[in-house]
């Protein structure tokens, strides 16, 4: 098969606006591991339940999908400052070996999904839901792309970029930064762990709560979109390295271009298992991520 | 004295049970008896060595899609030894690479096992032997399964009694309180994770195989991460460290999920969840814990001060 010109535009457009919402998805999940060590394997139950809130929302008072995250970020923040309030607060006060405390944040995490997706299936049905929201394609250097994937990733990368400036420029982001270095130091020099822990975890699950949203304009929803992308954050985040917000980004990009060539290259069916295949590599062969340390 | 009596009567009870009981009771017995084996054999690796596997659903699809495949071309106990020659080669081979991961690392891959099987066996099904899944036809009696699945209970709670007493069950301890110390003390800590961990596979694939028949039609959905989820629950529930542990929690969610599952299906997987998380919060040993924190202890030992 030839690669023309067009074919080369499709992929790496098409790539770009996946790794785009990849690359949001998986910065939340490590802003969880990274500085938690909390693998929170419900992450991608926030993006299902994001989605279905701004699904109602649309479909019940034609609230603009765009509008709508507004009220799905503060919400998914406010439900993360009270599960880690409720729940991983708890575990991590409990002063076990690093080990234990991680399998045990991991169980919590595991009964968070099914918690949260059983919850949807009484709310909303296992029947696919969805809406059309500015559905009409855009010519781009000789391709077409539906305007709303364009519009869903720029802003999944606007969110990131200005998630990274936050980190960089603000105080609480180099507060964020510093315990992700060095956890002892960071407390040493007067920060809360507990509360900055909370209000990471509150971030974390509020981004993939926000790509939900976006989601929704994209694909038909089911309450068990969630999985799928908490795999795919997975791999990005040990693709990256844990804690490192560039190499999340970067991570993502790459993911969301190497599926897109894949699908088009080879078969869809495959991409599942690629990615998979991606993850138990790595894991295997750098357990500390491509970029990690 | 007594204990051992009414395990005999247990067993006795056990053992006449499909004389006794109505066709659906039978295969509620059954079910439960499956459950038992796939808690125990989880527990006696992921209990002491502290490897949170969730890779049970492979094990169990396996031996599953192995007797959907040989079907009736092969007499009755050949399927189940199959899985468990099947569950302990997968294990071999995923153990020898994943055992080095820890923490939370081993319980992802090991969770990724089961979809990539499932996946990688649908893509295989679809493009390769054009077919989406397989009929079982002439499956062996009601009465053959409950004995296979009675003796696959009993032979799994044997070994992990047997396992707690061995070189190898203080070594796998020792792993799961610190690996590195264990290593130091001279134990072969890969040959002990690797060797336990396809021991419990090979009892998952025997279950799998030995549950097959119960379905009539079986396809790659088989490879469900529910059946992981479930072990870990009942398991932990239960007490994972102990032997009885995993039995309690298996015999009580089995009972459970039978009341609730099909009036209230999402409800009851909404409990589930729930119960996970009050069990890691509030009963760090389970069940069994609970019965022998309320028990009082007959001499406690003295604490060192320090």
């Amino acid at each position: 098969m030839g690669l023309s010109p067009t074919l080369v535009v499709d992929i790496v457009v098409g790539g770009l606006i996946t790794g785009g919402i990849y690359a949001l998805v998986a910065l939340g999940l490590n802003l969880q591991y990274g500085l938690m060590r909390v693998l929170n394997v419900a992450h991608g139950e926030f993006l299902m339940m994001g989605a279905y809130l701004t699904y109602s929302l649309h479909t019940a008072w034609g609230v603009n999908p765009l509008l709508t995250l507004l009220i799905t970020g503060p919400a998914s923040f406010g439900a993360g400052l009270v599960l880690h309030r409720l729940l991983y607060a708890r575990v991590l006060a409990g002063g076990e070996a690093a080990e234990a405390l991680e399998s045990r944040s991991l169980l919590l995490s595991f009964g968070l999904l099914f918690v949260l997706q059983n919850a949807a299936l009484l709310l909303w049905s296992a029947d696919l839901k969805g809406y059309s929201y500015l559905a009409v394609p855009l010519r781009f250097l000789g391709s077409v792309f539906p305007a709303n994937r364009l519009v869903a990733a720029a802003v999944a990368l606007a969110v990131s970029l200005a998630f990274y400036v936050f980190l960089q420029r603000s105080f609480l982001g180099k507060a964020i930064r510093a315990l992700m270095q060095d956890p002892e130091g960071a407390q040493l020099a007067g920060i809360d762990l507990s509360r900055v822990h909370g209000l990471c975890f509150g971030i974390g699950i509020a981004m993939s709560a926000v790509t939900g949203s976006l989601i929704s304009m994209l694909f038909e929803l089911t309450p068990f979109i969630g999985l799928p992308y908490t795999v795919t954050a997975l791999v990005v985040v040990i693709l990256g390295g844990l804690g490192n917000v560039v190499g999340s980004l970067l991570g993502g990009l790459i993911l969301g271009l190497v599926e897109t060539a894949s699908v088009y290259l080879a078969a869809s069916d495959i991409r599942l298992i690629a990615s998979y295949a991606v993850l138990s590599l790595i894991l295997i062969l750098k357990p500390s991520g491509l970029f990690g340390r | 004295m007594a204990g051992k009596l009414a395990l005999v009567l247990l067993l006795m009870a056990l053992i006449a049970a499909p004389e006794i009981l109505s066709p659906y009771h039978r295969s509620l017995a059954l079910a439960i008896l499956a459950d038992v084996a796939l808690a125990v054999s989880w527990a006696f690796f992921s209990g002491p060595s502290r490897y949170l596997s969730l890779a049970t659903g492979a094990f169990f699809g396996a031996g599953a899609y192995l007797t959907a495949i040989v079907g009736a071309r092969v007499p009755w106990p050949l399927p189940v030894l199959g899985g468990a020659l099947m569950g302990c080669a997968m294990a071999l081979v995923v153990g020898a690479l994943a055992l080095r991961l820890r923490g939370p690392y081993f319980a992802v891959f090991t969770f990724g096992l089961a979809e990539l099987a499932k996946h990688t066996l649908i893509w295989y099904e679809t493009g390769v032997t054009g077919t989406v899944g397989r009929l079982l036809l002439a499956p062996p009696g009601p009465w053959t399964l409950y004995y296979t699945v009675l003796c696959l209970a009993g032979l799994a709670v044997v070994t992990a009694l047997l396992l707690r007493r061995s070189r190898w069950g203080y070594a796998l301890v020792g792993i799961g309180a610190d690996e590195e110390r264990a290593e130091t003390l001279g134990i072969d800590t890969t040959r002990v994770k690797v060797g336990t961990f396809a021991l419990s596979a090979a009892f998952m694939g025997a279950v799998g195989a030995a549950m097959a028949p119960r379905w009539t039609y079986l396809d790659p959905q088989v490879f469900n991460p529910f059946v992981s989820f479930q072990t870990v629950i009942m398991a932990l529930l239960g007490g994972a460290t102990t032997v009885a542990g995993p039995i309690v929690g298996a015999v009580f969610l089995g009972l459970a999920s039978e009341i609730l599952l099909l009036k209230f299906r999402y409800f009851y997987m909404l409990g589930l969840g729930l119960t996970l998380i009050v069990v890691v919060l509030a009963l760090p040993s389970g069940l069994a814990g609970l019965a022998s924190r309320l028990r009082p202890s007959p001499s406690p030992l003295p604490r060192p001060q320090p």
